[in-house]
C-alpha cells in the first residue's frame, strides 16, 4: 500500500512548487504557442514541424557535433586534469585559473579570433605568409569540434580534478601492496572511481554543445555546417517570428537530452563509490622524473597555445589595431580602444552590469541549488526525479526558447508580479537558466559522500543542522564553490538572455560587444572582450581568497 | 566558516549598493515640457546606436520626455514585440527594412498618423494609411577592397564572370533586412536576377554572417568584394581610413527606408506621436545625414554620401517582394552551402 505521507513531502512539495513556478510555466507559456492555434489545441502543426525531413539532415548534424566534441574534450580535459591533480603541478594554482580562461571567453568572440586568424589574409597568413592556403584547412568540420572543444572542456576538467582530488592515496597503495602493477591501479582502481563523476561532466559538455548557438551561428554556417540551434534562432527572430515552431523544434532537444540523463544516472548510479569517509585521507602525489615534468609541462604548453594563445593573439591583435584593413603593420596599433572604453559611461555601467548580475545569480543558484541537490538526496521516488528533472530541465534546451517563455510569462502576470522590465527579471532569468550547473556540480560532489559520516554526526547526537554545517557542507563546498565560479563566468558573458531580456537603456558586456560588432568598431568590441576577461581573472581571485583561505 | 559568509556578503552589498546607485541617476530628470508632454518614451530602435542615442538624448533635451531604449537586430526587436504581447511595452518602433515594416502591418495593430511634415516626406517613405514613417533610408551597394582590386565598377551579372571567382561575399539575408530587400527586388524587378543570383553562387559567393561581419570579410581582405553591402556601413568605415571603396551598379538597387511605426498598443501614444514628428525635424534629419544615411525629407541632402537622385534604383514592386523574399533568402543560403 503506497501512500504519500503529506507531511513528511511537504518541503518536497513546496520545492517542487517553486521549482515548477520558475522553470515549467515558461515552458508551458512557451510550447503553448505550438499546439495551440487559433484557440484550439491542435498537435498536428508542431508534428508537421518536428517531423520535417530536412530537420533529420540537423538533427544528425547536432548529434554528430555533440558526440565529437564529448571525444575531443575528454582527450584534453582527463590529461590535464590528472597532471594538475596529481603531480607536482598541482602546487601552481593559478593554472586553474589558467585553464578557466577559454571557457571565459565569450564563444562567439573566440570563434571569430579564430576565423581571424585562420583565414585568407588572415593573421596566420600576415605571419607566415610562406605557408600558403594552409591555414584554410581549418575550416572543415574538424575546426569547428576544436574550437568548440576548447571551449567547453574546462567543464570536464574542473569535474575530473574535483574528483581525483578526493581519491585518497590509500585505496591505491594497498593495490600497490597486493602487487598491482602501474597499468592495473589505473584501469582497475582509478579509472572506474572516476567513471560517475565523468559521466556526468561528459552530459553536460554535450548538453552545452547540443544547445550553443555562438560557435555554430559565427563558424558553423561558414562551413555549411548546420545545427539544431541555428534554426531555432531563425524561427524566433526572424519576421514572421514563430515562437511555437522554436518550440516544437526544442521539444527534440530536450527528448534526446533527457535520454542522454537517463543513460547518464544509470552510469553513475552504478558507479558511486563512497570516497570521503571519516578515515582522514591523503591525496595521492605521483612523483613525476625529471623527463616526465618536462613532458608534463610541454602538454600544459600545447593546451595553453592553443585554447589560449591563438585566439587571444587574434583578439589582442584586432584590440590594438588601427585600420583593420591594413592588419598587422607597422604604425598600425594604438592604445586608442581600449581608452576609449574606459571613458565611455556607457561602456562602464555595462560591465557593472554584467558583474551584478553574475554575483546575484551565481550566489542565489548556488543556495537554490544546493537546497535541490539536498531534497533530491533525501526525497523518494516521484519527488527525487520529479526534482531532479525539473531542475535540470533548463540545460537541455537552447537558451532562447527559455528566454523566451520567461518574457511570455511574466509579461501575462505583469499585473501581479510586476517584474517585467526591470533589472529583477534578468536575475531571474539567469538564475533559472543556471540553476542546472549548481545541481550539477553538487550532485557531482555527493557520489563520493560516505553515508557513514552523517550516520556518524547523527549517533552521537548532533542536530540535523549541525551535521549539515558541520559535515555535509564542508564536504560539498568545493563543487558548490566550483559551481558558483562556472555560472559566474557564464553569467558574466552570457549574451542571448541579455540580448532579449534586458530592460531598455540596460546594456551589458555582451550586448556592448555585439553593439560594436554590428554597428560599431570590431576593435572596440575585441577590447571589450579582453577587459572583460580580466576583470574575470580578478573576480576569480578575489573569490578564492574569500572561499578557501587555508588552501590557496 | 561563518566569517567567509559575512565576507561573502559584505562583497554582495557592495555591488548591489554600487548598481543601485548606478540605475538611478537616469532616472530622475524628468518633468519639464513642451506642448504639455511629460513622462517617457519607450523606443524600440536597431542600429545604428550613436544615432539612436543622439535621437535620444536631442528629443529628451526638446520636449523633457525621458526616451527608453532598447536597441538590439531587427529580430530581437520583433522577438521582443511578440513576446510581450500580453503587455505591450513599447511605443515607438523603428525597423531596419520597409519589409519588417509591411509585415508588422500586415499583422495589424498599427497606429495610423500623419506627422506635421508629411509634405515634405520623400515619396514612398510613408504608406498610404500613414502607419510607416520612413524617417531615413539605406541602399545596398557593392562594396571592395582597393588593396585587392583599386578600381571597380562592374554590374552585378559581371561580379560573376571567372576574374572575381572565389572573391565574393553577401551578408546573410535571413539576418539582414537590406539583403533581403535586394535580393527581392532584384528578382521581381529585373528580369534576369535570378539567373545572376545563381551565377554569383556557382562563382563562390559566401555568407559570412549579418551586415557588419560580411563587411568585415572583406575589410580584412578575406574577400575582395561585397554585394548588397549596406551602404552607410561602407561610408563610414571609408571615412575612418579604411582601404575601402563604395559604388552602385549601373542597373540599378534597392531603396530601402527604414521605418518607424507605433503599435496601438502604446502606452504613451502622445509621446509616441511627438517622438515620431521630432524623427522628420531638421535636427533630426541632419543626425540621420551625419550617420551616413539617406534622410528621409526631400529639404535636408547629405554631403557624406551618395543622395536619393544620384543612385540608380531598380523599380520596387514592395507587395510582389514581400511574396517572395523569405523564399529567395532561404534559397540563397541554400545555394550556398
Amino acid at each position: 500500500m503506497k501512500q504519500i505521507d503529506f507531511k513528511k513531502n511537504l518541503p518536497f512539495i513546496l520545492l517542487l512548487i517553486l521549482l515548477g513556478f520558475l522553470i515549467l510555466c515558461p515552458l508551458i507559456s512557451i510550447f503553448a504557442k505550438a499546439v495551440i492555434i487559433d484557440g484550439r489545441l491542435d498537435f498536428y502543426q508542431a508534428w508537421q514541424i518536428i517531423t520535417n525531413s530536412e530537420n533529420l539532415q540537423t538533427i544528425y548534424n547536432s548529434l554528430l557535433l555533440g558526440v565529437s566534441v564529448v571525444l575531443c574534450s575528454t582527450v584534453i580535459a582527463v590529461p590535464t586534469a590528472f597532471l594538475l591533480a596529481r603531480t607536482q603541478l598541482a602546487k601552481y594554482s593559478f593554472l586553474d585559473i589558467v585553464f578557466m580562461v577559454p571557457f571565459m571567453t565569450p564563444p562567439y568572440i573566440a570563434s571569430m579570433g579564430w576565423i581571424l586568424f585562420m583565414q585568407k589574409n588572415g593573421l596566420f597568413q600576415q605571419l607566415f605568409p610562406s605557408t600558403g592556403a594552409l591555414s584554410e584547412n581549418f575550416f572543415q568540420f574538424g575546426g569547428l569540434v576544436l574550437v568548440m572543444s576548447l571551449h567547453v572542456f574546462p567543464f570536464l576538467m574542473t569535474m575530473l580534478k574535483n574528483a581525483i582530488l578526493n581519491i585518497p592515496a590509500s585505496l591505491e597503495e594497498s593495490a600497490a601492496v597486493f602487487g598491482a602493477g602501474k597499468t592495473k591501479r589505473l584501469t582497475k582502481i582509478f579509472a572506474p572511481l572516476l567513471t560517475g563523476n565523468y559521466a556526468i561532466g561528459a552530459l553536460l559538455v554535450f548538453v552545452k554543445t547540443l544547445s550553443e548557438y555562438g560557435t555554430p551561428y559565427t563558424l558553423g554556417r561558414r562551413i555549411g555546417f548546420y545545427v539544431f540551434t541555428t534554426d531555432i534562432h531563425r524561427y524566433s527572430t526572424t519576421a514572421p517570428v514563430d515562437f511555437g515552431s522554436s518550440a516544437s523544434l526544442s521539444s527534440i532537444l530536450i527528448f534526446i537530452c533527457m535520454g542522454m540523463w537517463m543513460v547518464q544516472n544509470y552510469i553513475t548510479n552504478r558507479t558511486s563509490y563512497r570516497l570521503v569517509s571519516g578515515k582522514g585521507t591523503r591525496p595521492v602525489q605521483t612523483e613525476l622524473s625529471k623527463l616526465g615534468q618536462f613532458g608534463a609541462w610541454l602538454w600544459i604548453g600545447i593546451v595553453v597555445l592553443i585554447a589560449i594563445g591563438i585566439p587571444y593573439f587574434a583578439i589582442i591583435s584586432t584590440s590594438l589595431i588601427k585600420l583593420r584593413g591594413f592588419g598587422l603593420a607597422a604604425g598600425n596599433f594604438t592604445f586608442g580602444h581600449y581608452k576609449e572604453l574606459l571613458t565611455t559611461p556607457k561602456a562602464i555601467s555595462s560591465i557593472w552590469n554584467s558583474l551584478f548580475l553574475a554575483v546575484s545569480s551565481a550566489t542565489i543558484c548556488s543556495i537554490l541549488g544546493t537546497i535541490v541537490v539536498l531534497a533530491v538526496r533525501k526525497a523518494k521516488g516521484f519527488f527525487k526525479k520529479a526534482l531532479e528533472a525539473v531542475s535540470l530541465l533548463p540545460e537541455m534546451l537552447p537558451s532562447i526558447v527559455l528566454v523566451l517563455g520567461i518574457m511570455l510569462f511574466w509579461n501575462s502576470i505583469y499585473k501581479i508580479i510586476p517584474l517585467y522590465n526591470t533589472i529583477g527579471i534578468m536575475v531571474l532569468a539567469y538564475v533559472i537558466l543556471y540553476i542546472p550547473y549548481t545541481v550539477s556540480y553538487v550532485t557531482s560532489a555527493f557520489t563520493q559522500i560516505n553515508e557513514s559520516l552523517l550516520e556518524a554526526g547523527r549517533t552521537f547526537g548532533a542536530t540535523p543542522f549541525y551535521v549539515f554545517r558541520r559535515i555535509t557542507l564542508p564536504m560539498i563546498s568545493r563543487g558548490i564553490f566550483a559551481g558558483w565560479m562556472m555560472i559566474f563566468i557564464i553569467a558574466f558573458r552570457e549574451l542571448v538572455t541579455a540580448s532579449l531580456i534586458a530592460p531598455p537603456n540596460t546594456l551589458v558586456i555582451s550586448t556592448y560587444i555585439n553593439r560594436e560588432f554590428e554597428q560599431g568598431s570590431v576593435s572596440l568590441g575585441m577590447g571589450m572582450a579582453v577587459i572583460c576577461v580580466i576583470i574575470t581573472i580578478i573576480a576569480l581571485l578575489i573569490f578564492r581568497k574569500i572561499v578557501e583561505p587555508k588552501e590557496v | 566558516m561563518k566569517k567567509r559568509i559575512i565576507y561573502l556578503l559584505l562583497v554582495l552589498s557592495v555591488f548591489l549598493s554600487l548598481v543601485g546607485c548606478g540605475g538611478n541617476d537616469t532616472a530622475e530628470t524628468s518633468g519639464e515640457t513642451e506642448g504639455g508632454l511629460s513622462g517617457k518614451v519607450t523606443v524600440y530602435m536597431p542600429s545604428p546606436a550613436g544615432l539612436a542615442d543622439k535621437l535620444a538624448a536631442a528629443f529628451t533635451e526638446k520636449t523633457g520626455v525621458e526616451v527608453e531604449q532598447f536597441q538590439g537586430t531587427t529580430g530581437e526587436i520583433l522577438a521582443r514585440l511578440e513576446a510581450e504581447k500580453a503587455n505591450p511595452v513599447a511605443d515607438v518602433v523603428i525597423l531596419a527594412s520597409w519589409s519588417d515594416g509591411l509585415t508588422l502591418k500586415a499583422e495589424g495593430g498599427l497606429e495610423s498618423y500623419t506627422p506635421t511634415a508629411v509634405d515634405k516626406i520623400n515619396e514612398g517613405f510613408i504608406d498610404e494609411d500613414h502607419t510607416l514613417f520612413g524617417y531615413s533610408a539605406s541602399a545596398v551597394a557593392v562594396i571592395y577592397n582597393t588593396t585587392i582590386i583599386p578600381e571597380l565598377d562592374a554590374d552585378w551579372d559581371e561580379l560573376a564572370n571567372a576574374d572575381y571567382k572565389d572573391m565574393i561575399a553577401i551578408p546573410d539575408p535571413e539576418k539582414s533586412g537590406a539583403a533581403k530587400d535586394f535580393l527581392a527586388g532584384f528578382v521581381t524587378g529585373l528580369e534576369n536576377g535570378e539567373a545572376i543570383m545563381e551565377s554569383w553562387a556557382a562563382n563562390g559567393l559566401i555568407v559570412p554572417g549579418a551586415n557588419k561581419a560580411a563587411l568585415e570579410a572583406v575589410t580584412t581582405g578575406e574577400k575582395a568584394i561585397l554585394i548588397a553591402g549596406v551602404d552607410y556601413n561602407g561610408y563610414s568605415s571609408i571615412d575612418k581610413g579604411e582601404p575601402l571603396a563604395i559604388y552602385y551598379p549601373a542597373s540599378g538597387t534597392v531603396i530601402n527606408p527604414r521605418p518607424a511605426v507605433i503599435p496601438n498598443t502604446a502606452p504613451n501614444m502622445d509621446n509616441a506621436k511627438a517622438f515620431v514628428d521630432f524623427l522628420f525635424s531638421e535636427e533630426a534629419q541632419q543626425m540621420v545625414a551625419e550617420a551616413y544615411l539617406l534622410p528621409g525629407v526631400n529639404d535636408v541632402k547629405a554631403d557624406n554620401r551618395s543622395n536619393l537622385d544620384e543612385i540608380p534604383v531598380i523599380p520596387a514592386d514592395w507587395n510582389k517582394m514581400m511574396g517572395i523574399a523569405s523564399e529567395t533568402a532561404a534559397k540563397l543560403n541554400d545555394i550556398c552551402k
